[in-house]
């Protein structure tokens, strides 16, 4: 009796030991850079930014050859938070690394933010959903720049924000850069320098936000 | 051979450890509703009801440790007695005697509504809890810091049997909330008595009824007496408050001073009505209807003609309104203070 327990235990345990070993992973950095350096939040660059907050989400990873979709993360949801550095790195494990081109949106789809309330990455005490208009903030970037203070915080599903990124690579370890340098020089801060709403303002923020990104191979 | 059991002994422990992470043994509860009833649109699936999770919802929700110096609990202006309203508060109250904007909603039957907020600013019951936690002339409150306060309470031992995690999250917190406000279903007034034939109207409530069905029907819809949409119907702004309702959501000019349509149900009981509490009574309301309208751009075309009522088919409307009365609803034992949870050794 005790050795039928045992060898089903074992058996379990191989069982799952054995589907580990099958699983193939894809390791995706975030690297945040402020004018082609490391973003290092609170220290102010030679032109006088500093970034104090930045977190966005990475949503519905998938890979694909020839244009034709090979994988898809399910439950896909990724909050990046410049403060906190295990969260720069994302593990995919894909059946097939046979891929030319990573897709993720920025941002979460609008099915996530009709959806009620959700957890881990997605749980409204990581400062991330609005409470006086439901929805999700996609993409927020706090700091200053030669003494103005700036506050951007991107999202809401009506009109959508979330965008779609698609970049070519075919590594089992990609390093994503975003460089938020580029979204500040692209905004006359005088005149904007703080977003906390849906709208049209934020569907336009939100493009510029999502071509920061770029692979560096 | 004794090898052999030790590591069969290791094993067993390592699949308590792992089952001691799932909920322990809760007990389901099901939702039941009148059968000409809609399905509901909130996704129970997503947050079966259990005892444990409505229990735990109760408390919060007439827990003043949502607020930021734990003097307000969403009973403040929900009481069960006035169909989860703020009785006699034209705009209601918040932490340091700050008041609001708007008169709290009453609370029922949510399951089967869309959106919440007089303006439609909350998109799922789940998510509405963030809303008046987090308003400064309300709890004033941060959720990270009301998992803090909980977490140093006795809350982690009800989380563990409601969601069988004592580690308190937000997700949990808030569906423990939706739990307890789903159960809010008033389906037994007299209204409701007639549907099922179990009863009739008498001659002046059966007059008033027709009276609803002719001129109130196209937004108070039954049988929640709400179609769930955005209206405008006829206010003249108060210049004080400058509440334009629904476009400060959507900034769409069309949805200026449109509202939220309010259920019917348990009229007689949550007064006083409107958005901002402006009638004190239904006499109020009805001359409005009658006599007041604001023909403005955004008016509801269900109110560009005229509606006409004379003084005794006033008297059948309203009437016709008391018949939605719940009683069952209102003093329902299961919707009160919850003495039980708060001090479970003292029997009353």
């Amino acid at each position: 009796m005790k050795h039928s327990v045992f060898s089903l235990l074992m058996l379990f345990n191989c069982t799952v030991l054995m589907s580990q070993n099958n699983a193939k992973e894809v390791l995706v950095t975030i690297e945040p850079l402020l004018n082609k350096h490391i973003l290092i939040l609170e220290k102010e660059s030679s032109d006088f930014k500093t970034i104090t907050n930045l977190k966005f989400y990475l949503t519905n990873f998938s890979f694909s050859k020839n244009g034709a979709t090979i994988w898809t993360e399910k439950d896909s949801h990724h909050l990046i938070d410049a403060s906190n550095p295990s969260s720069l790195t994302i593990k995919l494990n894909s059946d097939n690394l046979d891929f030319d081109e990573i897709h993720f949106l920025l941002g979460t789809d609008s099915l996530t933010n009709v959806s009620g309330v959700m957890g881990g990455d997605l749980d409204p005490t990581k400062g991330m959903y609005w409470a006086w208009n439901s929805g999700y903030i996609n993409f927020k970037l706090e700091g200053k720049s030669k003494g103005t203070a700036f506050e951007f915080h991107l999202g809401g599903y009506s009109p959508p924000t979330v965008q779609t990124i698609n970049l070519a690579t075919n590594k089992n370890n990609i390093t994503i850069n975003i460089d938020v340098a580029d979204f500040l020089n692209t905004i006359d801060l005088s005149k904007q320098a703080k977003l906390m709403s849906p709208g049209k303002e934020a569907q336009h923020l939100s493009k510029i936000a999502s071509s920061l990104f770029y692979i560096n191979e | 051979m004794s090898k052999n059991s030790i590591i069969a002994i290791l094993s067993l422990f390592a699949f308590l450890g792992l089952a001691m992470f799932y909920p322990s043994s809760t007990t389901p509860i099901k939702t039941t509703y009148p059968s000409y009833w809609p399905k509901p649109t909130y996704d129970f699936s997503k947050n079966p009801l259990t005892q444990e999770g409505i229990d735990l919802g109760r408390k919060l929700f007439y827990d003043p440790i949502l607020s930021s110096d734990s003097s307000i609990s969403c009973s403040n202006c929900h009481l069960s007695f006035t169909a989860f309203t703020h009785v006699d508060h034209a705009l209601s109250h918040g932490v340091n005697d700050s008041i609001g904007t708007r008169n709290s909603p009453s609370l029922m039957n949510l399951a089967w509504h869309t959106s919440f907020m007089w303006d439609g600013a909350v998109n799922h019951l789940d998510v509405q809890g963030l809303a008046p936690i987090s308003h400064p002339a309300e709890m004033n409150e941060d959720i990270n810091n009301v998992i803090k306060k909980l977490q140093r309470n006795s809350y982690p031992s009800l989380f563990f049997k409601a969601f069988g995690d004592s580690n308190i999250t937000g997700e949990h917190l808030l569906k423990a909330i939706s739990q307890f406000e789903l159960t809010l279903i008033s389906c037994n007034s007299k209204y409701d008595s007639v549907m099922q034939k179990q009863t009739v109207f008498n001659s002046q409530e059966a007059n008033g009824y027709k009276l609803f069905k002719q001129n109130c029907a196209s937004c108070h819809t039954e049988p929640f007496f709400t179609n769930h949409q955005f209206e405008n119907n006829g206010l003249f702004i108060d210049t004080l408050l400058n509440d334009y309702g629904r476009y400060n959501i959507t900034k769409n000019p069309n949805d200026s001073l449109k509202f939220k349509v309010p259920t019917l149900r348990n009229i007689e009981f949550s007064f006083p009505y409107m958005h901002d509490g402006r009638f004190k009574n239904l006499s109020e309301v009805l001359k409005h209807y009658t006599k007041n309208i604001n023909h403005s751009t955004t008016l509801s075309n269900h109110l560009k003609n005229p509606i006409t009522l004379t003084s005794n088919e006033k008297v059948d409307l309203t009437t016709f309104l008391l018949t939605l009365t719940d009683k069952n609803f209102l003093f329902n034992k299961n919707n009160s203070f919850p003495n039980e949870l708060f001090h479970p050794t003292e029997k009353d």
